[in-house]
């Protein structure tokens, strides 16, 4: 048999444990970087194969009322670069409007998002089914978006019942509706597919009329030019816009957060596995230094000694990497659910395979590398060094001489006590490995806990209150604010309440060019929101606009700048800039009442008195007010709202707490492994003085569990610092109108609970890997050189 | 004449092979006895079982009366700390603790005294054996002898019944060896129990008695009397010619 296979089965006998926890590590992180690089692979996949047969807008513009088409084809046409262009008619119904019969009878009246009844596209703007199919009703059939099953129990053959402006249709669910454009709740529209006739027969008739007017480039990057020249021409433009890169964001921005957080948490435990193949080839450099002399002294070169290592450890990495290669791609399919589910199934692809392939491949030259740089100290041992003087790598330990002033410590705490602040270096890789995975469970969780908490609405472009009503603009606006006003007058569970009312006005861009700007306007706007430059407006002549507006019109707290809303001009100062990860992040906020603008829509945002049931009071308003009021408490609407992203990160979160247990459960087991063999003498001493096995094993347990601590604590106040800027960059870098989140931390898990979890499963793994202590022979482990010796020549003997 | 430690047809095996062959062996309290005999002949096994360091397979060991054969972790690390001292070849000091916190550490573990009074004896033994100079020092940067000194004062910090020595003075040179074997004596004229191996006959010459193992069995034994220097080159004479016959 080859020599070094020979070694490698001599040294897997040897230390079993820790060569297979090596293997887990490498096998745990590739598994890591595959699954994140096959999550990125197949979302990118994913959604250009959807693109291209689904063809979503580069431009899109909601318009409500009336629109002249000729208008829009004579600008369109005349336009340079436009490739195509197309007006789909949409029939938004409020939720209440829209039943569903199946296992349960549910309405869809608390869904936060819009919904619309649509047809099938000719060309462009086509709605799929999961196997990306063009989809075609007949008569009396629906396709219900897939977004609503994330809220609802839906199934195929249920029968929806449409009920408005006293007109009922029933349909069955023929197929779930892929929608490249719409598919996030961050987005808050969906479209439902009817057939054509149907959709022809209930089209002025039942719930409103709206309009998408979709616009194509030679190139997409043109959508925002055209968009201002396309205002500018005055053309239909009552109602959101929204531009290809916006869309492609939202679609993918769960999957990315998810891909994010794999991402960290792979190179983190691929820095964990480095540092555990440092520990373990220098115990076993130091355990072998004698056979490391000899082999010089015969004359062996330091290339042939360090290759003899060298290919141990390329076998064990090239092990885990096979290994983490395979289980990522059998459970690829937990990871890529939401990709498949929102963006249609994209079978794997050769770059599915490969470019995870070259992970690996990078991985195995880090770790390659890694190792070279460690062997190199094989360089600087001499024969006399390592036969005569005994002289090993390991650095010199640090003797605080003190002990003896201790006057009441138990004795054994303060043995482990000076050992680890003393010679703190011996438990590194317990302090890093702590850090590092304490971290790596405490970012995601405070993300979820973030985006789960009440206390992220104001992240919402809204102050955090009990219940928030919405009414859109549609008919009879005028007359539904009044029912509310009412209500809100007479209802004597309310504390106190804000009203604001959207207006649309135009500003000035950072190009000179006019641009629309929807304005939230009362009393109290701007109260309670998360600024990153300024306040909120205290005049009338004060507006605080969103991040990405004060970044459209490069404006920051200070500056001035003009609205144009009923026919005049008027400047304004602005107050401040907030974070509005909402209505793709371009809102504004204003005392100034706009009176003569026409209101797009009202909202109430409430509080309770304490003791208020408040989905009671919700849904008691619901029942009383009827259909066209948005009522929402707002939890729920956080949970409409992020629930789809809080999903995957809890998806991830989950994965990595498991993982990093795991992990710390295996690093102990490695590290207890070799420390107990390196302090065999040391610990024959302690017993031939007279300390029981028991005393040897609370060191231990105190040593690991102190360093474990300080990790913990370290990695959990680090976390909370870095894990939010790292978090805010992402957002900000993704242009979701985030730039600066501040952990919403539940202390009870962050700082209470997983430390514990780590700390019990370290002090537990501890005390399991010392049972063996009492089995210790003093007398062999005292003449330690004599059992080296022997083990040396029995090794020599089996190879 | 008290008895401090009997052993009864104490056996030891190890891989099939029987090392020591049924020993009976009596100690005397305030006795010095020195274990001789060559390599492999079992001298150091019998010091280990009867130090309780190791367990034997058959017979029993009797120390203050008290059969320790089937003592548990507990007790016997109870014994070792309060009533036993050793001294090993190498000194197995912790390396991570100074000259001072090293001898102290059995005191402190055992809680008998307070820690004042243990700091204080520890000061007393370090003078005595002279090394009172290197006390906070690391362990790493003294000499052999210093070494061996240290690990006397740790053996009795307890005020032991007994030592035991396992070769004490097997990696010193001549004239450390001499200053460690005076200690030793000093010890034992106090009424300390002292019980070491040894395969200088330098060493073998200033116990009270010796005995000669071979092959796992006790063969002989020379009773020299209590040691005092001027009669050294005397009882080193007699101590080798006693010698030659076991080996010859």
């Amino acid at each position: 048999m080859n020599m070094s296979l020979k070694m490698i089965k001599n040294d897997f006998k040897r230390n079993p444990s820790g060569n297979i926890a090596l293997i887990l590590f490498m096998t745990l992180a590739v598994t890591l970087v595959v699954a994140a690089t096959i999550v990125v692979v197949q979302l990118t996949t994913s959604m250009t194969g959807m693109y291209e047969i689904a063809k979503p807008p580069h431009l899109l513009q909601m318009h409500k009322g009336d629109i002249d088409q000729k208008a829009i084809d004579k600008f369109s046409s005349s336009y340079d670069g436009v490739t195509a262009w197309q007006t789909s008619p949409m029939i938004n119904v409020y939720g209440d409007d829209i039943k569903i019969y199946g296992k349960d009878l549910f309405s869809l009246s608390d869904s936060r998002l819009d919904i619309s009844l649509v047809k099938q596209n000719k060309d462009y703007d086509l709605l799929l089914d999961s196997d990306r199919n063009v989809i075609k009703l007949n008569k009396g059939e629906i396709g219900i978006p897939v977004t609503l099953l994330n809220s609802y129990n839906i199934n195929i053959g249920d029968t929806v019942e449409l009920t408005s402006k006293g007109i009922t249709k029933k349909f069955k669910v023929k197929t779930f509706v892929h929608d490249a454009q719409m598919n996030s709740p961050l987005v808050y529209s969906t479209r439902i597919l009817v057939s054509d006739e149907d959709f022809e027969e209930l089209f002025g008739i039942v719930g409103e009329s709206e309009y998408l007017i979709e616009t194509y480039f030679t190139d997409s990057s043109m959508a925002s030019k055209f968009q201002t020249d396309y205002e500018n021409a005055g053309l239909p433009q009552d109602g959101p816009s929204v531009t290809y890169n916006m869309i492609f964001l939202l679609s993918a921005f769960a999957d990315i957060i998810m891909a994010m957080i794999i991402i960290l948490v792979s190179i983190l435990l691929i820095i964990v596995a480095l540092m555990s193949i440092k520990y373990t080839l220098m115990a076993t450099l130091e355990e072998e230094i004698s056979e490391i002399g000899t082999m010089k002294a015969i004359g062996m070169t330091y290339k042939d000694i360090r290759n003899m290592y060298l290919k141990k450890y390329k076998i064990m990495t090239a092990v885990g990497i096979v290994i983490g290669y395979a289980v990522a791609l059998m459970l690829s399919g937990l990871f890529t659910s939401h990709v498949n589910n929102t963006f249609g199934k994209q079978p794997f692809s050769v770059l599915t395979i490969s470019i995870p392939i070259l992970a690996c491949i990078f991985v195995y030259f880090i770790s390659n590398y890694y190792c070279k740089k460690i062997l190199k100290k094989l360089k600087k041992v001499t024969v006399v060094d390592a036969l005569v003087v005994g002289k090993g790598f390991d650095k010199k330990i640090r003797v605080r001489d003190g002990l003896y002033k201790s006057s009441r410590f138990p004795v054994n705490l303060l043995l482990s006590v000076r050992e680890v602040f003393h010679n703190f270096n011996g438990f590194i890789i317990i302090f890093i490995s702590m850090f590092i995975v304490s971290a790596i469970m405490i970012v995601p969780m405070n993300l979820l806990n973030t985006l789960k908490s009440k206390e992220f609405i104001p992240y919402m472009g809204i102050s955090v209150a009990d219940i928030l009503i919405d009414i859109d603009s549609g008919e009879n606006l005028e007359k539904r604010y009044e029912s509310i006003d009412n209500l809100i007058k007479s209802d004597r569970d309310i504390k106190g309440y804000e009203e604001l009312k959207t207006v649309r006005v135009e500003t000035v861009n950072s190009d000179n060019q006019w641009m629309n700007l929807s304005v939230g306007s009362g009393d109290n706007a701007g109260k309670g929101l998360m600024y990153i430059d300024g306040e909120k407006p205290l005049k009338e002549n004060e507006i605080a606009v969103s991040k990405l507006n004060a970044d459209e019109m490069d404006k920051k707290a200070g500056d001035s700048t003009v609205l144009r809303f009923n026919g005049i001009e008027k400047k304004f100062v602005i107050s401040g800039v907030y974070q509005d990860v909402t209505s793709g992040g371009m809102t504004a906020k204003s005392r100034n009442s706009f009176s003569g603008v026409t209101a797009e829509k009202y909202q109430f945002i409430i509080n309770l008195n304490n003791g208020v049931d408040v989905e009671k009071k919700a849904s008691l308003w619901s029942n009383d007010l009827g259909t066209g009021y948005d009522i929402q408490p707002m939890e729920e609407l956080i949970d409409q709202t992020l629930g789809v992203v809080s999903k995957q990160v809890q998806v991830a979160t989950t994965a990595v707490t498991i993982i990093g247990i795991l992990m710390i459960a295996f690093i102990v087991i490695l590290f207890m492994k070799l420390r107990l063999t390196k302090d065999s003498s040391q610990i024959a001493a302690l017993k031939a003085i007279g300390f029981r096995t028991s005393d040897v094993r609370k060191q231990y347990l105190y040593k690991v569990s102190i360093v474990s601590v300080i990790g913990i604590f370290t990695g959990t106040i680090i976390s909370n610092i870095i894990g939010e800027k790292i978090i805010s960059l992402v957002f900000s870098i993704m242009g979701l109108g985030i730039s600066r989140l501040t952990f919403i931390i539940n202390p009870w898990i962050a700082f209470i609970i997983l430390p514990l979890i780590l700390l019990i499963v370290t002090a537990s793994v501890t005390w399991i890997s010392t049972r063996n202590i009492i089995k210790y022979n003093i007398i062999s482990l005292i003449n330690e050189w004599r059992c080296i010796f022997e083990n040396y020549f029995k090794d020599r003997r089996t190879m | 004449m008290k008895i401090i430690l009997k052993t009864e047809g104490l056996c030891k095996e190890f891989d099939g092979t029987k090392i020591l062959k049924g020993i009976n062996l009596t100690v005397i309290s305030g006795e010095f006895v020195a274990i001789m005999g060559q390599s492999g002949s079992g001298k150091s096994t019998l010091l280990y079982n009867i130090s309780g360091m190791d367990m034997a397979t058959e017979g029993e060991v009797f120390f203050d009366g008290e059969n320790i054969s089937k003592f548990d972790d507990k007790k016997m690390s109870n014994l070792r700390l309060k009533k036993m001292g050793f001294i090993f070849q190498k000194s197995h000091l912790l390396k991570t603790l100074s000259i001072r916190d090293n001898i102290v550490l059995p005191g402190f573990k055992a809680n008998v005294e307070s820690r004042e009074n243990v700091n204080k004896y520890a000061e007393e033994l370090m003078k005595r054996t002279g090394i009172d100079e290197v006390a906070n020092h690391d362990i790493n940067k003294v000499s052999g002898g210093q070494l061996q000194r240290a690990a006397i004062c740790r053996a009795l910090i307890n005020h032991p019944e007994i030592i035991f020595g396992d070769e004490p003075t097997g990696s010193l040179n001549s004239s450390a060896s001499k200053e460690i074997m005076d200690i030793i004596n000093e010890i034992n004229v106090t009424g300390t129990t002292v019980m070491l191996v040894t395969h200088d006959p330098k060493v073998a010459a200033r116990a009270d008695r010796v005995i000669f193992l071979s092959d796992g069995n006790i063969t002989d034994e020379i009773s020299l009397g209590k040691y005092e220097e001027k009669n050294f080159i005397e009882r080193e004479s007699k101590m080798i010619e006693w010698l030659g016959k076991q080996m010859f």
